[in-house]
């Protein structure tokens, strides 16, 4: 060991012997390790929100949605699929039926509900968004069997089947087998004399399963039945409104729509393409915007924790100065002085940075990971009989000796702190906290980004070691005369 | 008598703005091989001023040191600091130990410096980091204080730590040793003892000391005594 070490090491002990390392020392080492613990948090749990969404619209969506600007139909669209399929990196295409309809409640006679309608392809639109992985139930419109039922039990006619979103199947009281009838359009009174008057036009439909995304605008707002039936109902048989795109890679929308837009020229007259990344687009930029001011927050804190660093090492070099000038008599040079300071804040950064990511990477687990807990109260019970025992060894001066009786206790603490998160820290429930409406989600998502905490350990380390600059510079400066008489 | 350092037209002021304190006028001082050299004077004429120019702390405005013809005056920061780990040995009035250090690592500084900065050669010969510690223990042996190895300065008396500082401006056996008044805050039993270690060690080993003092007893005991008078030295 390099007699630096050696000095180094000693000075971050506690002068008293009564615990392994000085209670100055540990608070310089908690405030790094708490600024590195909450940044790490914040950021998976920023990260987490941010793919989680991510996933989920690339799971439900399909990543380039092509129409006309006036919505209007358009025929003979299997050629148009096949030409748009032919583009490099276009993976996939499906007709849709697209169209919003009324829930009209028999018991209120009226119109309750405004819903979106998906009338889709099977087939098609599997290959573009996986619709069916996400149905409890039948997807099969035309021929599943609880629709002979709903017709023999209700004694009226029966369009077809309909895929509702949960959220509104829950919001309407409906379940499988139930009948729901649609306003499809409205329509002008035939026989009226000119009267303002107008008649609905209904729908009834069977709920044959119900679609579960877990992104609250889809389960909340949207049904799907066949596209054939779609047809029918507004009388454009053959034709279709719009066309979903799937592409092999989602993060090449931006690329891929300008030419899907240029095919679609060909034989639409406004072609306009959206893509997944323009429908969220004010979503995503304040995620971003949120992480960008969490990090720099986050690296505030460990600048604060610097400050404390580099306050508790002028604390150091101040009561350390006749040491510094005696050192010098013995014959350190400055660079010794200097790096015995550099040696003492870089461990405390060092090592209040590793606590730090075990415990931020910790928290991240705890909170992702749904397993049966112990308890809160033995947590509780724990944590009272450890704070007694130690005040009773404080209050009695039974002050451990041996070093080896001292890193135990640190080891003791560090495992009963570790107990007592285990039992109390879990995944936060954003359905339970009546959260899940807004953030889409119903647990608080989790994902640690490695390259991340990667970056932050060398930014808080960097931070950490610039802090001890100055006061080990200060210290290497000392006059070793004026040092040796400094009272 | 073979001759250790050589003091030449040693000049010292101290500037505070525009006003000089000239301190050492052109001193000139021998110092011999194996001798205790006392160094008396008035307070203030410049005794401690000297003792930290010849232990190369602080330099002369004008004048050279020679050591064995070597002029340290010459010499660079680093060299300076490798020639203090190496040649010389100090002994102040408040005994300097470090507080964190037990009394046999508070010895064995110098040696560990030594041994990680400057490579160890002690005459030559490397030593390693145990002996250096054997070394320690040796010496406080020799001081009288085998049973205080592992004790904190603060758990030892006054002429207890004296004699710790003692042993350890002999560690990596300097050529001289520099004493700025080492009995001045002990009271006169203590001094006794610590002086008869001196001696001692200045007889074993003949090691050279320069003692700077106001006590009548250590000048008594010195081979040699000189007076500082108006910044130069009246014998
Ligand atoms: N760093 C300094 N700056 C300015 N003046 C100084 C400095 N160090 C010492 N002096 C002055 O130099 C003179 C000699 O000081 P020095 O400490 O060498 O005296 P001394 O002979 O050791 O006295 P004493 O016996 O009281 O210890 C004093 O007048 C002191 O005020
Ligand atoms: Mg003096």
């Amino acid at each position: 060991m390099k007699f630096e070490w050696f000095v180094a090491s000693r000075y971050l002990q506690s002068r008293r012997k009564q615990s392994f390392i000085s209670i100055i020392s540990i608070i310089s080492i908690v405030g790094v390790s708490l600024g590195v613990a909450t940044v790490i948090l914040v950021i998976a749990v920023l990260d987490g929100v941010e793919h989680g969404l991510r996933d989920r619209f690339l799971a439900n969506e399909a990543h380039i949605v092509l129409r006309m600007i006036d919505h209007s139909f358009f025929g003979n669209y299997q050629d148009r699929i096949e030409q748009i399929t032919e583009i490099d990196g276009v993976v996939a295409a499906s007709p849709v039926v697209y169209s919003q309809m009324g829930v009209f409640q028999t018991g209120s006679e009226g119109i309750t509900d405004t819903i979106y309608i998906k009338g889709i392809d099977l087939t098609q639109e599997e290959k573009v968004t996986g619709f069916s992985q996400y149905v409890n139930g039948s997807i099969d419109f035309q021929t599943s069997p609880l629709i002979a039922e709903a017709e023999l039990r209700e004694q009226e006619t029966i369009t077809g089947g309909i895929v509702l979103g949960s959220r509104l199947a829950q919001r309407h009281g409906l379940t499988r087998g139930d009948v729901l009838r649609l306003v499809v359009k409205l329509v002008e009174d035939p026989g009226g004399f000119g009267s303002p008057m107008l008649l609905v036009d209904f729908s009834n439909f069977v709920v044959i399963g119900v679609y579960e995304s877990e992104l609250a605008v889809y389960d909340n707002r949207i049904g799907f039945i066949d596209y054939k039936t779609a047809q029918k109902l507004y009388s454009q048989v053959g034709k279709v409104n719009v066309l979903l795109v799937r592409l092999e890679d989602a993060e090449t929308v931006s690329e891929l729509s300008p030419v899907i837009e240029e095919t679609a020229f060909s034989f639409m007259e406004m072609p306009i393409t959206t893509t997944w990344l323009e429908t969220h687009s004010a979503l995503f930029a304040a995620l971003k915007m949120e992480k960008m001011a969490t990090v720099i927050i986050e690296a505030l804190i460990i600048l604060v924790a610097a400050f404390n660093i580099a306050s508790t090492l002028i604390m150091t070099v101040m009561e350390k100065t006749r040491d510094v000038g005696t050192l010098r008599t013995l014959g350190a040079t400055r660079g010794n002085i200097m790096r015995i300071f550099i040696i003492q804040g870089s461990v405390i950064g060092m090592l209040g940075t590793i606590a730090g990511t075990v415990l931020g990477l910790g928290l991240c687990w705890l909170l992702s990971t749904n397993i049966l807990r112990p308890s809160p109260w033995i947590a509780i019970a724990v944590i009272g009989i450890l704070i007694l025992c130690q005040t009773i060894i404080t209050f009695r001066r039974l002050i451990p000796t041996s070093k080896a009786l001292k890193i135990g206790m640190v080891f003791f603490w560090t495992l009963t702190v570790c107990f007592v998160l285990y039992c109390l820290v879990k995944p936060i429930s954003l359905k339970e906290l009546g959260f899940s409406e807004i953030y889409q989600m119903n647990q608080l998502p989790i994902r640690v980004n490695w390259f991340f905490v990667g970056f932050i350990n060398l930014l808080s380390f960097l931070i950490c070691w610039l802090a001890t600059i100055y006061p080990a510079w200060q210290a290497s400066n000392l006059n070793p005369i004026e040092a040796l008489q400094y009272e | 008598m073979e001759k250790l350092i050589r003091i030449d037209n040693l000049h010292k002021s101290y500037y505070d703005g525009d006003s000089e304190l000239k301190v050492l006028k052109g001193l000139n001082l021998d110092v011999h091989k194996s001798e205790i050299l006392t160094i008396m004077g008035a307070s203030g004429v410049g005794k401690s001023t000297l003792l930290h120019l010849i232990g190369t702390l602080d330099r002369p405005t004008e004048g050279s040191i020679f050591y064995e013809d070597q002029d340290i005056t010459a010499l660079s920061e680093i060299e300076l600091s490798r020639f203090r780990n190496n040649a010389i040995g100090f002994v102040f009035q408040f005994h300097q130990l470090l507080a964190e250090f037990t009394a046999l690592e508070n010895v064995a500084m110098g040696g560990y410096i030594k041994y990680s900065k400057y490579s160890g050669s002690l005459n030559g010969k490397t030593q390693s980091l145990r002996e250096v510690y054997e070394k320690a223990e040796h010496l406080l042996n020799s001081v009288g204080l085998s049973e205080r190895l592992t004790h904190f300065p603060s758990q030892l008396s006054g002429g207890e730590r004296q004699r710790v500082a003692i042993a350890r401006a002999l560690i990596n056996q300097p050529k001289v040793i520099l004493a700025d008044e080492p009995t001045g805050n002990i009271d006169d039993k203590t001094s006794e003892a610590v002086l008869d270690v001196l001696q001692d060690i200045n007889e074993r080993l003949n090691q050279t000391f320069i003692i700077v003092t106001h006590d009548s007893r250590i000048s008594e005991r010195a081979k040699r005594t000189v007076h500082m008078v108006d910044g130069k030295i009246e014998e």
